[in-house]
């Protein structure tokens, strides 16, 4: 109770101070406390004899620092001290800027009491999904905060940190202990999260550690996880609402600025604090703090942002070391963890057999990451963020030194470029007279020492000793830690014996490889000429015996009998000999979710038309190479087939080693991913899954036709106020999607199995004046084959899956072969990562099955689906002017017995058998050696390795990347 | 997220009341071979088309069949040769056998070879994977339910039977899913109208599937069932009760089996009737094979040195990683019925292929190796692939007589019956089929198929739904 009146009236005295501090420095008489209370000391010190880092990289040495009223009065070496300045000894200390951590949440800050309400708003969130733009809502109740908000769950901009800002003290010291005086305090949950504010970290009144309220805008990258699936529950998901709610901010502002023009001519806008309160972000008056998650996600956050028109930096993932390239794209400052993975102690030996290359990888390249970004000229700022245990924070920067960061980019990362990001440079990150005086006081030479014990940080001019070697005997009870245990003088040979120096030893060198080496084009001759092979064109030549093709600059320049050998353009020419060998264009796998990051699905609302495939392409999942093995080019990415209307989907070529944009082939109009029947109406979802509309076949079209007439009515709308200076409707991601589908841009592809659900499409979409894509699996069309034929969509289906649940209980291997003869165009594809690999094979059952011709066989996988998608005037067939996108293979592609060869993508060779072995030997190498070391890390430290659940969490985290490497994903959708 | 979709396809849904089966009912394929068809254009469904209209009956008396390329799998393929059927049995295999006034069929240009076995399988146990109510493979109970027995299970009018028949299936073996020990599997003719009538042998083989050495890592607070969470070493100590209670099991059949041998020499006296260790006596005597199911490494070098206690033959299952241990398994003469050529590669360092290579290594260190789609309801549907695991490990380095071993003799063998199938030899069933190719080769046909010498349907509910649609009208 007395603690708290003396805040408040330290706090009333700090305002007062600040009033007068304008007229002079002496010391106001309102520093007079009240009777009982222990008197303030005063505000002048000189510190002498230290050695002063004024800035990263200048140094001072033994010289003195005055303070005055909280600010830094005068910094040199003749400075005397001032008459009325306590003087402090500083010698044998090294003094810095007071270091800010940009990334405190406020759970780990905050007491637990003051914590609860605040997070919850964010974690907890469940705003039922509202009708506004993403369909239809579920029966849920609204979970959500009472009173006004956005209707998405875990979009709460208006949220501020500081308002709930609520210190604890055992919060505190450990970061006085690791030299820190200032820190943001952000909001760390939720999507578009709310605001961080700077704060001094001193444990004073609330009101007097505010240094800036509003820093940055926070948004992290983090599906909302909740049992009931609240939109948006998928990484795509996140996206697309991110996008909306940015749209959304700026319509906001000019809905208001229009009512308040004409209030009495319109309908009254509604009051709505979170777009209100992203006005700053969106008009770049405040810096967008995104959190991705991974290094794939930093690069599409730096994507969006800019579509958006925002000002940002990222939080780093801590594994940008995955693709350096990606991060600095970005450009962005990066705020960095030094939450290394640690190694687990495991309850048997062999139970390291269960450890994958990437665990090690990502163990080993850990301390390395922020020299890899600070390698790739971007901004670093370090954070304690992640750490379970902070005191690891120094040792770990020592390893991050070891490996490669400069000194210099640590103390800027710790001091000057944090102050710039919260735009406070002019106050803090270096001991230049004007700036407040926050101060980090180390004893010895050096910070990055781990040894080197923090004496004291100063705050706004106050000193916070950190308890320790003079206290240390009243201390050595509470703590038994390795660094109280450190700090006791010992003789400077044992630290040669020291287990943590020979643990540090051991780890300065990185043995893990980068996961990009090895990868991307193995071979890009300017000119290939494969000669006397069998050649599948799948164009109007059909099968050409002992023939040759001739590729030039990426593109087929020629096919036929006895080609030249001379290169038309005098380039130097691959000769491959074709003799006994086959080759067919690239096989294209038109129905596939092989490189999604995170989840297939946006399984929450019943349309999601707003989710983009393409923002969550996964280029660095194992599957790119595995499927290239088996003579794939191009992949067609899919949404699941969670809801009727589902996400737009996504058309890559398999260039491994490219970036997600750089997979992207742009060469068609997009899709969008429609389902229908048991998987839409949640049959098999469980017995929680009854209230989402629709539940019976009935509903799904009533929902369909609802979305259709909705983007019709928009585009009505859009097309009214165009050219007018009326308020144009508001943006919505959903109904501008549907819109692209009825003025023909975008194509739809509809899962569906049975006839009847078919047909109704049919009559649906016609109604709409639509022309379907394809239909997806269609394993029913051929019951209805001269319907979709006539219609002109596509049949693009499996060769012989059936039963796997009761509406495909009448599917039939004969499917393709009914539907071709019938007129339908015909594609068999895989939905499946493992059966993607051997698609040639899946064609040959066409010819198994209804005796289709072993030509139309092969185009099931080449040229028919390049047809459906739209992309046949560049890829599907080896045709003159056409992408060399080919594979070549030991026998016919449709033999069981062939192997493919090599396989190319635009005249550069991405696969190739023989070099298989040696990637695979190499590989296991790289495994073997950071295994050892591994092994013999975990027998130094005591007991094992690490025992902390945290730490063990850490070591097996499996990267989002590679989340479903070994998984076929086709149980996850069709 | 991962295991919560994965229930679209199989999450159990009802079975709606318009459905009705009786619009494709037929009984089960069989036809009397007195009269051959003319060729007909359309090979594959040559015989489903007539067969269907003839009335069961008894096999012929004696059969010639003649003009084919014999894969007598046994011995060398005959190209062409004769096989004479008597009996339902094969009563001769050669370049020419004497015709002994057996009635001729001519099978010119085609290829004669053993029914294939399709071993460890849910076939038979499962019709729609997400129909719960069709679902008879996987039983619950205390970890071991050795008394638990699949041939008596085996709806013989599933509609995916005739349709693994459609490609060469003459055999299978339903598993008994589930624990460690979850029970014993037959040995069952895709053909015949009882469950009785299909059984060829029963019991076949005793279940045990190996636990897992795997340990979950993920941490408490991602888990999905926070209440079953369990830390690395509450794991590490299940996972070795598990063994020991392995060991314990057969320990106790064991004594078991001793104590009734004694009572019956009159040495004590007379034991309690108990069910389940009852149903331990064949394997712990050593007469019945015990199938290990067990797929990575450490469980397979674990079910090894545990079977170096056992006296019973043991196979084994699944054996995804079986290839790290190639020369252990040939020493000890331990087939394998290799489950995962079509698995995507485990680990991070497997090269693309490790699973395709897998069968070749294994025969190269000299294992006997089998193939199996796997026991999963889907792979039931899908049973009839069987032949194309084996021909893409011939595409990466299996002999091609080995992989057809692989789905004849091995299997035959491994379920104790290769004196009756597996080959075409005399003396064995005259359970084999006619193609137009290579069984191997996906593009070929089954055309023609006996079992024990009864000439079988090969229409399926996907041939007759294909000539239903195949003729339906134009419309205006």
């Amino acid at each position: 109770m007395s603690r708290k009146i003396a805040s408040q009236w330290v706090c009333y005295l700090a305002v007062a101070a600040l009033a007068l501090g304008m007229q002079g420095h002496r010391a106001s008489a309102s520093q007079l406390l009240p009777p009982g209370f222990r008197p303030l000391p005063l505000g002048t010190h000189a510190l002498t004899g230290g050695r002063i880092v004024i800035r990263p990289g200048e140094v001072l040495t033994n010289g003195t620092l005055v303070i005055r009223e909280g600010r830094i009065a005068a910094v040199g070496k003749d400075v005397a001290p001032p008459a009325d300045a306590r003087v402090w000894e500083m010698k044998g200390t090294t003094i810095y800027a007071g270091f800010i951590d940009l990334y405190l949440p406020l759970e780990a800050t905050n007491s637990a009491a003051a914590s609860a309400p605040g997070e919850a708003a964010a974690g907890d969130g469940l705003t039922a999904s509202g009708p506004r733009f993403f369909g239809v809502p579920g029966a849920q109740p609204d979970r959500g905060p009472a009173g006004p908000g956005y209707a998405v769950a875990g979009i709460t901009p208006e949220r501020q940190a500081v308002r709930s800002y609520a210190p604890k003290a055992a919060a505190l010291a450990p970061m006085h202990a690791l030299g820190f005086t200032a820190g943001l305090v952000a909001p760390a949950r939720g999507i578009i999260r709310g605001t961080s504010a700077l704060v001094a970290l001193s444990g004073d009144a609330p009101n007097a550690v505010v240094i800036k309220p509003e820093v940055f805008q926070h948004i992290g990258f983090t599906p909302m996880e909740s049992a009931e699936r609240v939109y948006p529950s998928s990484l795509m998901g996140v996206i697309a609402a991110v996008r909306q709610a940015f749209f959304d901010a700026r319509y906001y502002a000019l809905d208001q600025a229009d009512y308040q023009q004409n209030p009495q001519a319109r309908p009254r806008p509604e009051f709505n604090p979170a777009l209100a309160a992203l006005a700053p972000a969106a008009d770049r008056k405040q810096l967008v703090a995104v959190e991705p998650g991974s290094v794939l996600m930093a690069d599409r956050a730096a994507r969006i942002a800019r579509e958006l028109g925002l000002d940002f930096c990222l939080i780093a993932s801590g594994q940008e070391w995955r693709r350096p390239d990606l991060a600095q794209a970005t450009g962005a400052a990066f705020i960095v963890p030094l939450d290394f993975p640690e190694l687990p102690s495991l309850p048997d030996e062999d139970d390291w057999e269960q450890v994958q290359l990437d665990s090690l990888r990502a163990w080993d390249w850990a301390p390395e990451n922020a020299a890899v970004l600070r390698q790739r000229g971007l901004e670093i700022a370090l954070t304690t963020w992640g750490l379970a245990d902070k005191k690891k924070f120094r040792p770990n920067l020592r390893r991050a030194l070891d490996r490669g960061l400069a000194e210099v980019d640590a103390l800027a990362a710790l001091t000057t470029v944090p102050a710039k990001l919260c735009g406070v440079a002019s106050q803090l990150g270096t001991l230049e007279p004007g700036k407040l005086a926050y101060l980090t006081v180390v004893e010895g030479g050096s910070y990055f020492d781990p040894e080197a014990k923090v004496r004291e940080v100063w705050i706004d001019g106050r000193v916070y000793p950190v308890p320790g070697e003079e206290r240390g005997a009243a201390q050595a009870g509470a703590s038994q830690s390795r660094t109280a245990a450190a700090n006791k003088p010992k003789p400077a040979k044992a630290a040669a014996d020291n287990p943590g120096e020979r643990r540090r030893a051991l780890q300065k060198t990185r043995l893990a490889r980068s996961p990009l080496e090895g990868r991307g084009p193995l071979a890009e001759p300017k000119a290939i000429l494969i000669e006397q092979a069998t050649v599948w064109t799948c164009g109007p030549e059909d099968r050409l015996e002992d023939a040759d093709v001739l590729f030039v600059g990426g593109k087929v320049k020629a096919v036929g009998k006895g080609l030249s050998r001379l290169s038309p353009d005098g380039d130097p020419l691959l000769v491959i000999d074709g003799r006994g060998r086959h080759v067919t264009p690239g096989l294209i796998d038109a129905h596939s979710h092989t490189a999604i990051l995170g989840a297939v699905n946006e399984s929450s609302l019943p349309s999601t038309a707003m989710v983009r495939i393409r923002d969550v392409v996964n280029s660095e999942t194992a599957n790119l190479r595995r499927q290239l093995a088996g003579g794939v080019t191009l992949v067609n990415l899919f949404h699941g087939s969670a809801n009727p209307i589902g996400g737009q989907s996504c058309i890559i070529k398999l260039r491994d080693g490219a970036g997600p944009e750089d997979l992207v082939f742009d060469a068609a109009p997009p899709g969008i991913k429609f389902a229908l029947g048991e998987n839409v109406k949640q049959s098999g979802w469980g017995d929680r899954f009854v209230t989402r509309f629709p539940q019976t076949r009935m509903g799904v079209r009533t929902l369909i036709a609802n979305r259709f007439i909705a983007a019709r009515e928009y585009l009505a709308r859009r097309e009214q106020a165009s050219g007018r200076s009326a308020l144009p409707p508001r943006r919505d991601l959903e109904l501008e999607a549907l819109g692209e589908v009825l003025q023909g841009r975008r194509w739809i592809h509809c899962h569906a199995y049975r006839q009847d659900e078919i047909l109704m499409l049919i009559r649906l979409m016609e109604g709409f004046g639509v022309r379907i894509g394809s239909f997806e699996h269609a394993l029913e069309g051929y019951k209805v084959a001269d319907e979709i034929a006539r219609h002109g969509a596509a049949g693009s289906t499996f060769s012989d899956w059936w039963a796997y649940k009761f509406e495909v209980y009448d599917a039939i291997p004969y499917n393709g072969s009914l539907m071709r003869d019938r007129g339908v165009l015909v594609s068999f594809n895989s939905d499946s990562s493992e059966l993607a690999r051997r698609l040639y094979t899946e064609a040959a059952k066409a010819v198994k099955y209804g005796g289709m011709p072993e030509v139309e066989a092969l185009r099931l996988v080449t040229l028919n689906p390049a047809k459906h998608l739209h992309l046949d005037a560049r890829v599907g067939s080896l045709e003159p002017g056409k992408d060399a996108d080919f594979a070549l293979w030991s026998h016919s592609p449709l033999d069981s017995r062939t192997v493919c060869l090599q396989t190319w993508i635009e005249g550069k060779k991405y696969f190739d058998r023989e070099q298989e072995a040696g990637r695979a030997a190499q590989l296991q190498a790289e495994r073997a050696a950071l295994l050892a070391r591994a092994q013999k890390l975990a027998k130094l430290a005591s007991g094992g390795g690490a025992t902390s659940e945290e730490a063990k969490n850490s070591f097996f985290r499996v990267a989002l990347e590679h989340e479903f490497d070994g998984c076929d994903r086709r149980e996850l959708e069709e | 997220m991962r295991k919560f979709i994965s229930h679209f396809r199989f999450e159990r849904a009802g079975l709606p009341a318009t459905f009705n089966r009786r619009r494709f009912a037929s009984p089960p394929g069989r036809a009397r071979a007195l009269t051959f068809p003319r060729r007909r254009g359309c090979l594959s469904l040559c015989g489903a088309v007539w067969l269907a209209a003839l009335t069961p009956g008894v096999a012929a008396e004696s059969l010639l069949l003649s003009g084919a390329t014999v894969h007598t799998v046994a011995g060398e393929t005959l190209a062409p040769g004769q096989v004479l059927i008597r009996g339902g049995k094969i009563a001769a295999v050669g370049q020419t056998v004497p015709a002994d006034g057996a009635a001729q069929v001519d099978l010119a240009g085609r290829h004669l070879y053993p029914g294939l076995i399709a071993l460890n399988t849910a076939l038979g146990l499962t019709e729609i994977s997400a129909v719960r109510a069709t679902q008879d493979s996987t039983e619950v109970g205390d970890d071991f339910t050795p008394d638990v027995e699949s041939g008596i299970a085996v709806n013989p009018d599933s509609e995916l039977i005739p349709v693994a028949r459609a490609n060469g299936i003459t055999s299978f073996e339903p598993v008994p899913q589930g624990h460690l020990i979850s029970g014993q599997s037959a040995l069952m003719a895709a053909d015949g109208w009882t469950t009785e009538q299909m059984t060829i042998r029963n019991p076949l083989a005793l279940h045990l599937f190996w636990p897992s050495r795997e340990l979950d890592f993920t941490p408490k607070e991602k888990a999905r069932n926070r209440a079953q969470w369990k830390s690395l070493a509450d794991q590490d100590q299940k996972r070795r009760a598990r063994l020991r209670a392995i060991a314990d099991f057969f320990a106790e059949a064991g004594a078991y089996a001793r104590a009734k041998d004694a009572a019956a020499r009159g040495q004590a006296l007379a034991l309690e009737i108990i069910p389940a260790w009852e149903a331990m006596l064949p394997y712990v005597r050593g007469e019945r094979p015990v199938v290990v199911h067990a797929d990575e490494i450490r469980q397979i070098k674990a079910a090894l040195a545990w079977a170096e206690t056992q006296r019973c033959r043991i196979i084994l299952a699944g054996a995804r990683d079986a290839w790290m241990a190639a020369d252990q398994l040939a020493a000890r003469k331990i087939p394998v019925l290799y489950g995962h050529v079509h698995t995507l590669p485990a680990r991070d360092t497997d090269p693309y292929d490790v699973h395709f290579r897998a069968p070749a290594i294994l025969h190269q260190a000299g294992v006997r190796v089998a193939f199996t789609l796997g026991e999963g309801s889907f792979d039931a549907a899908m049973i009839r692939n069987l032949p194309y695991l084996a021909a893409q490990a011939v595409a990466f380095g299996l002999p091609e007589a080995e992989a057809l071993k692989g789905l004849t003799l091995y299997p035959a063998q491994c379920a104790g019956v290769a004196g009756r199938l597996g080959s075409l030899e005399a003396g064995k069933d005259a359970t084999l089929f006619a193609t137009d190719g290579d069984i191997l080769d996906i593009r070929s046909r089954v055309q023609r198929m006996w079992i024990a010498g009864r000439e079988v349907s090969l229409e399926s509910r996907h041939t007759r739904l294909y000539e239903k649609y195949k003729n339906r009208p134009r419309p205006e």
